[in-house]
């Protein structure tokens, strides 16, 4: 299915789907890029597109809070409905007052994000594709211990603490993040002292995290920050057989009394 | 009830990243970096990443504000600029061009900036003239 | 006069600082000293009440400010104070070891054991391998940037 074709099929789901909700949360072009936009009955559709970019479930997040009544009809990509499964499991959103609209991504979006999983499990519209193949993590860990720790140092180095990373993911949503507290990290110091912010941000996308490749993208600095998250995400599906955002009745691995059996899987080689 | 996102250019510094500032009924509740910006390709800095804080903060001058006293009273524009325009004057008088400093600003224009330091040199007469990121 | 005895190079003592929980742990480590068993002095024990209460930030932290090892000991699971606090633990710490692997700093020195309060000889024997495998791998310095 060309993108056009596509597109058209998808303004028509959520044409269809529109009388049924409060509204359809969506992307919508603006200017040359895209930015998410909630689309109500009435509106023109012909700017509601589809693009590799945005972190649509904050904006579903924003919405929710301040509309809990209402319900709304949101068009996913695979990300964006992990990760509202994710949020979910937290009660950052309500599944239950959200109508999904699940759209593949094409083989060429599946490259931009290096998706390894580029369609929602409810899928609607569009064909699925063969997810990016993730070389680059064991050819990262070829590297002996002592080159892994030099290219850690140099790549966190480059670091301006933007807060980037932190800002777009659409699993942060602490009111009160451990990043910003001097005792951890200490402030007025940039780039943060290695290994305080980033091993910490690494460790708190822990059972979070579904690679959608966000933080990477906005780092202005160009640390190849989901190579760590990737690791870290293939650990968590190999040693707990944890899929985050898979499952919403599962509960979030790292909070809850899910006991790991066997320790010595995660004793390294 | 309304949520959008429009594209915009961060105020911060010369460079104007461009963004998205997110609104929602009617109120700017963040900013999101623009990838499709030439500029900036989806990046943006601590400043850019808060460059809607201001917007709607409650200590957000509305007017400008004159010391009377220990107070800061509300005035109009004309006022203003009356009262600075003496003040300079005053101490360019009593103690020479130099006793004044010119500090101009990313957030202006590049046009608003040369008027500015024309001011400075020409009007004043000091070459005492620098930049906002200095202080 | 015969000449003097070539000076011993002294030997390297690794700090290592051990997060013991307050009803089992802890309290093994207190029965290993008041049975008067013998263990390495480099371990500084910090009482928390749940080895779950050992965040990664404390952890990392701990590291940054030149700990050469961590040690961590809890509550066997099924005998946590909390419940379940010691499961948190039992995912954290191996997760937390993966990602100091990938990092490139030996995540040997990062070690998690459930210990008792009748188990003063293990925490014993835990202390004094741990210590010796510290003392293999070296000081922290060598890997953090300060």
């Amino acid at each position: 299915m060309d993108h056009d074709s596509l597109l058209q099929a998808l303004r028509k789901a959520v044409q269809e789907l529109m009388p049924q909700v409060d509204g359809v949360i969506a992307l919508r072009r603006v200017g040359q890029g895209v930015a998410a936009h909630l689309y109500q009955a009435g509106d023109d559709l012909s700017d509601l597109t589809l693009e590799p970019s945005f972190p649509l479930p904050t904006s579903v997040r924003l919405i929710q809070a301040r509309y809990p009544d209402k319900t709304f009809g949101v068009v996913v990509r695979g990300c964006d409905e992990r990760q509202l499964i994710e949020l979910a499991k937290r009660r950052q959103i309500n599944l239950d007052r959200l109508r999904l609209i699940g759209v593949a991504c094409s083989a060429q979006d599946a490259e931009f994000c290096q998706c390894d999983l580029p369609f929602p499990q409810q899928l609607s519209i569009g064909e699925q594709v063969e997810g990016v193949p993730q070389d680059f993590l064991d050819e990262f860990l070829a590297k002996p211990r002592q080159e892994r720790l030099e290219f850690w140092k140099h790549a966190f180095s480059k670091c301006l603490k933007c807060y980037g990373c932190r800002n777009i993911c659409p699993e942060c949503f602490c009111k009160e993040c451990v990043l910003e507290e001097s005792l951890w990290v200490k402030s007025g110091t940039v780039p943060p002292p290695f290994p305080m912010f980033h091993l910490i941000r690494a460790m708190h996308t822990v059972g979070k995290c579904i690679s959608c490749g966000e933080c990477e993208r906005t780092c202005p600095a160009d640390i190849p920050l989901t190579v760590l998250y990737k690791l870290l995400r293939r650990d968590v599906e190999r040693t707990f057989g944890y899929h985050a955002g898979a499952n919403p009745d599962e509960a979030p691995l790292m909070d809850s009394t899910i006991f790991l059996a066997d320790m010595d899987l995660l004793r390294p080689s | 009830m309304e949520y959008r996102n429009v594209s915009s250019v961060c105020t911060y510094c010369g460079v104007g990243c461009g963004l998205f500032l997110e609104v929602l009924d009617g109120q700017v509740t963040g900013t999101y970096p623009d990838p499709s910006h030439p500029v900036s390709e989806g990046h943006l800095c601590v400043k850019g990443w808060n460059a809607a804080g201001f917007v709607h903060h409650a200590d957000r001058l509305k007017t400008p504000l004159i010391r009377k006293g220990d107070a800061l009273v509300e005035a109009t524009w004309d006022d203003a600029l009356d009262v600075t325009a003496k003040a300079l004057t005053r101490i360019r008088d009593a103690s020479g061009p130099d006793a004044l400093g010119f500090l101009c600003s990313a957030k202006a224009t590049n046009e608003a900036n040369y008027l500015f330091q024309k001011l400075a040199r020409a009007i004043i007469g000091t070459n005492n003239v620098d930049h906002c990121a200095r202080l | 006069m015969s000449s003097p005895e070539p000076t011993e190079r002294p030997v390297y003592q690794p700090k290592i600082i051990g997060f013991l929980c307050n009803w089992c742990s802890y309290a093994g480590a207190d029965l290993a000293g008041t049975s008067r068993i013998q263990y390495s002095p480099n371990i500084r024990v910090v009482r928390v009440r749940c080895s779950g209460r050992v965040s990664i930030e404390l952890v990392l932290k701990t590291f940054h400010e030149g700990a050469d090892g961590i040690l961590v000991l809890g509550c066997h699971i099924g005998d946590c104070h909390y419940i379940d606090g010691n499961h948190r633990t039992s995912k954290r710490i191996p997760m937390l070891r993966q990602l100091l692997d990938y990092a490139g700093i030996e995540p040997e020195r990062l070690r998690l054991e459930w210990v008792s309060a009748a188990e003063g000889d293990r925490f014993a024997r835990i202390v004094n391998e741990f210590t010796e495998e510290i003392r293999r791998l070296g000081p922290i310095k060598q890997v953090m940037v300060t």
